[in-house]
């Protein structure tokens, strides 16, 4: 068995599973972010739910829309509020980050853990060794009611990533060169694992980046086998967690193995209006940059942080550009505040906003004209993401978009000096 | 289950911010507002066009993308039949099966469906036909439990059912309540 389909065993309350099963599991932690709870709320009413079955698995996340901009996320918030005061849901999380970034920082991924969420980027958490999935309002509202929900058994498809990173190049032009190789439907239901000696040394936060991609790769869930480097980041986030180590018996447990030289891969750019539409960041020079857009759950951790600053030290945007920056969570505000990398992108001309999702999917400030051009460090460049549908949208690292940013057209890092 | 209407046809990776945009959230719905921004991300006047019984043929990887249950949702609120692609979003299709709506998958079915061709299909015996042109192929087998889900109307009947079950097991003094 594969260490995912042990995981849902154990979650089953089974010995074992086969791949293509359904099962009925119990997951460790189900996040509702503010409008999952709305919903989730409404629809367990409806299906005849009193009383949540185990409150203390809930943890809410307000990150879409915290602060409200519209009175109708406001009055939803005060209903989630009122709420989960009378279920007993006591894990609540209101403008502290977005719950995919919040989630591994406060413990409530961990190896081995199975995590549902009202959002398709729960996947996220899956680099820590779980098994992490998005799930629907009414999936969610059943699980109030009944303590578990439905989950087919997947297949596996491993990536072993190994060669050396070339200069400006990071998990996310990983991702991207997945998507242009095999498309948004690389993975249709299935588990992607991220393996190999790249992934042995890279740390969380490139994993996470991995993992959160999947999503637009068609998959149910990432993995990557927990590790030292799983070990430390859970002993510096969830102390007192006890988790139980998985480990996949054979090769025989994937539906498909895939080798991958990154040596091979140069800065991407995903262009409208397809994630699988890829091209190099330096053929896209005469792409002009109206609005660089920075955060959310791909881009909004502190190492990209990092990399923006070293990029934009002591520049400035293009005159005609703007910058739209939402760290990912409190924490990641704190830290980068203490670093003085918030301090660099605001020289530069960034604006800062709140923690939270930003302009992705229409959430926060800075949403597009007609015919204007973004680059950003977010998962996706569908038509009308960030305002309207008839701008463009390009998907690209947290090193291209913020030298993208200060060049006012597309570049790759890989031209910068970093300081 | 016998499913029969014209087809409506959309293209490769429709993702869900285009069957449902965003700017059409709320946190509760009045009955029939979902299916009034149906598609709108493609077609504005898709809700007037559509009918009860219609089915949806699209390129592979239909409803791609975020979770957003709306997307199914509005299909099964609008009386879609059915809706059939090579392949499908996991989080539409895991939404399509808890709202109750046939979601079918058939290999290159967009390749033999135009707009208005007239589609049967039957689950339990697994085929679809393209009543225009002839075509006709047999369907992958759904899971045994997805079919039952979709048959009973979907997982809030499902829910309804369990609680049911529950709460007079609890009454006859069988389990004790959560």
């Amino acid at each position: 068995m594969h260490a995912i389909s042990k995981i849902i065993a154990a979650h089953a309350d089974r010995k074992s599973v086969e791949v293509g099963e359904i099962v009925n599991v119990a997951p460790d932690f189900v996040m509702l972010n503010d409008r999952g709870a709305a919903r989730a709320a409404d629809l367990f009413r409806l299906m005849g739910g009193d009383r949540v079955f185990a409150p203390s698995q809930i943890v809410v996340v307000f990150d879409h829309h915290y602060p409200p901009i519209r009175q109708q996320d406001s009055v939803s918030q005060k209903k989630t509020r009122e709420w989960i005061k009378e279920q007993g849901i006591t894990k609540f999380h209101a403008g502290e980050g977005i719950g995919h970034v919040i989630f591994p920082e406060k413990g409530y991924a961990f190896p081995g853990a199975l995590i549902f969420g009202t959002d398709s980027h729960t996947v996220t958490n899956s680099a820590l060794g779980c098994v992490a999935t998005g799930m629907g309002h009414s999936d969610v509202a059943s699980y109030l009611a009944l303590g578990y929900n439905w989950l087919r058994v997947p297949e596996v498809i491993r990536f072993d990533l190994y060669g050396e990173f070339r200069a400006g190049v990071y998990a996310k032009d990983i991702a991207l060169r997945i998507a242009q190789l095999y498309g948004e439907d690389a993975a249709p239901y299935l588990g992607v694992e991220f393996a190999g000696p790249l992934v042995s040394k890279m740390e969380m936060s490139e994993r996470l980046v991995l993992c959160n991609m999947v999503i637009d790769f068609g998959a149910k869930t990432g993995y990557i086998q927990p590790d030292e480097i799983t070990a430390r980041f859970v002993s510096e986030h969830a102390p007192s967690r006890a988790w139980t180590p998985y480990a996949t018996d054979s090769d025989s447990d994937y539906s498909r193995i895939v080798d991958l030289d990154v040596s091979q891969i140069e800065p991407l750019v995903a262009v409208p209006h397809d994630l699988s539409n890829v091209r190099g960041a330096s053929e896209l020079s005469d792409v002009r940059i109206d609005e660089a857009v920075f955060g959310t759950c791909t881009g909004g951790r502190i190492e990209d942080f990092r990399v923006a600053a070293a990029i934009m030290q002591g520049r400035k945007l293009a005159p005609h550009t703007r910058m739209m920056v939402n760290p990912g969570s409190r924490q990641v505000y704190l830290q980068a505040m203490r670093e003085g990398l918030i301090e660099v992108m605001m020289q530069a001309g960034a604006q800062v906003g709140v923690t939270g999702c930003g302009p992705c999917s229409g959430c926060h400030q800075g949403m597009l004209a007609p015919a204007e051009n973004s680059i950003t460090n977010a998962s996706r460049n569908f038509r009308g993401r960030f305002g309207s549908p008839e701008a463009n949208i390009y998907v690209a690292s947290s090193a291209t978009v913020a030298a993208s940013a200060i060049a006012g057209r597309i570049v790759s890092p890989a031209d910068f000096v970093m300081h | 289950m016998h499913i029969k209407g014209p087809a409506w046809t959309f293209g490769r990776n429709v993702n869900t911010d285009l069957i449902y945009p965003k700017m059409w959230f709320r946190p509760t719905y009045a009955p029939g507002e979902m299916a009034s921004h149906l598609m709108v991300g493609i077609d504005e006047e898709f809700p007037n066009k559509v009918k009860r019984g219609d089915v949806i043929v699209s390129g592979q990887n239909f409803g791609c993308g975020s979770s957003r249950e709306e997307a199914a949702a509005a299909m099964k609120e609008a009386g879609i039949g059915a809706v059939i692609a090579p392949s499908f979003g996991r989080l539409f299709t895991r939404n399509c099966i808890n709202v109750g709506l046939p979601v079918v998958v058939s290999p290159a079915i967009d390749e033999q469906v135009n707009q208005g061709d007239e589609i049967e299909i039957d689950l339990a015996q697994g085929f679809i036909r393209n009543l225009r042109s002839g075509y006709e192929a047999r369907l992958p087998p759904m899971a045994p439990e997805s079919l039952r889900l979709i048959q009973d109307g979907g997982i809030a009947n499902y829910t309804r059912r369990v609680l049911e079950e529950r709460r007079k097991a609890a009454a006859d003094g069988g389990i004790k309540p959560e």
